[in-house]
């Protein structure tokens, strides 16, 4: 078989298997295998190849854009958004709010940080949030000293 | 539109690209839509496993997003999309290998059994099987073999996505064939 017809018709092969190859071309490769045993495997393994290709599972656009949009609401966050949500978390994590928190920090400031820990949350390891206060770790007295304690802080704020 | 007009032509990725810089979410989402499927078998090819390779795709499309005011278009999207989806997908093989070696010093090596990946093997229809041997290949002469054949793209493209040049990706490809041929005897 001629070598030069073999590396064209190889060549052309992926192109004739997408069926993006010229009707010239289609023909040329359909003719040539037939006395090709070669490149007609060669062939054989292309179709194989490309009919079989995997497509994805779930359409991920989206999981994209929802990841896109949250990572621009982080972003616009004016910096004392984050402070006082912060402080907002905490205040609502242990329960000494004196009020309704909408005053203090938009809904939107506690969502972000919120989503922006979401990720990667510092867990200790019995998989407590760090920072946060355990309350089962407390004696009685100790309990009783704290809850003295934000009694005098929320009567101060009524 | 009237129930007469036709849908104008796709919009090509270049003004999809143009559009996704200025925020438009309907042009991003069609730019994940056209290339998802590319994108997933690029991250699978090097990955080797499924839903890492899903995580690979959404990281890449974030990250192309994130960098979309540097493309300046000198390559096509695509090709572009790619590179970004084979270096996170070498990112994540080496993240997945750092804690497979962790967890092997607790587990201990896993026990293959020949005979039943052989039987398996024979059962498999010719595609099945073409697609199992192409495992077998190394990196650089599958992912060759699959852009060329799967996405059909240009030996000059799968150059710049593969970090090579076109004549390295030509013998790749080539290389690759050949051994795939060799393997389905």
């Amino acid at each position: 078989m001629n070598q030069t017809e073999c590396g064209a018709v190889r060549e052309s092969i992926p192109d004739v298997v997408a069926g993006e190859a010229s009707e010239a071309v289609v023909a040329l490769v359909q003719a040539h295998v037939l006395e090709c045993a070669e490149c007609a495997e060669e062939l054989e393994l292309a179709r194989a190849l490309h009919a079989s290709r995997a497509t994805i599972p779930v359409d991920v656009s989206g999981a994209v854009l929802a990841r896109l949009r949250r990572e621009a609401r982080v972003s616009t966050r004016p910096w004392w958004g984050v402070s006082a949500a912060a402080v907002a978390a905490l205040a609502l994590g242990i329960g000494i709010t004196g009020g309704p928190t909408s005053d203090v920090v938009p809904d939107a400031g506690v969502e972000a940080v919120a989503e922006a820990e979401e990720e990667e949350l510092w867990l200790s390891d019995d998989g407590v949030l760090a920072g946060a206060p355990v309350f089962e770790a407390l004696s009685d007295e100790a309990l009783a000293d704290l809850l003295d304690e934000l009694s005098m802080l929320q009567g101060g704020q009524a | 539109m009237t129930r007469f007009e036709r849908a104008g032509p796709e919009p090509s990725d270049s003004e999809l690209v143009e559009r996704g810089r200025s925020g438009d979410e309907v042009a991003l989402g069609a730019l994940v839509r056209r290339h998802q499927d590319m994108a997933f078998r690029i991250a699978l090819s090097i990955t080797r496993n499924e839903d890492v390779a899903l995580d690979v795709v959404q990281d890449a499309f974030l990250k192309a997003f994130r960098a979309l005011d540097g493309f300046r278009g000198d390559a096509a999207f695509r090709t572009w999309l790619g590179t970004i989806v084979g270096n996170e997908a070498r990112g994540a093989l080496r993240k997945a290998k750092r804690r497979r070696e962790s967890a092997l010093d607790e587990v201990g090596p896993v026990a293959s059994d020949d005979k039943d990946v052989a039987q398996a093997i024979e059962i498999m229809d010719e595609s099945s099987r073409a697609r199992r041997m192409m495992q077998e290949l190394p990196e650089k002469q599958r992912l060759s073999v699959s852009l060329r054949i799967e996405e059909g793209l240009s030996f000059r493209e799968i150059g710049e996505l593969i970090g090579s040049s076109e004549g390295a990706a030509r013998v790749n490809y080539f290389h690759g064939i050949r051994r795939l041929r060799e393997l389905m005897r």
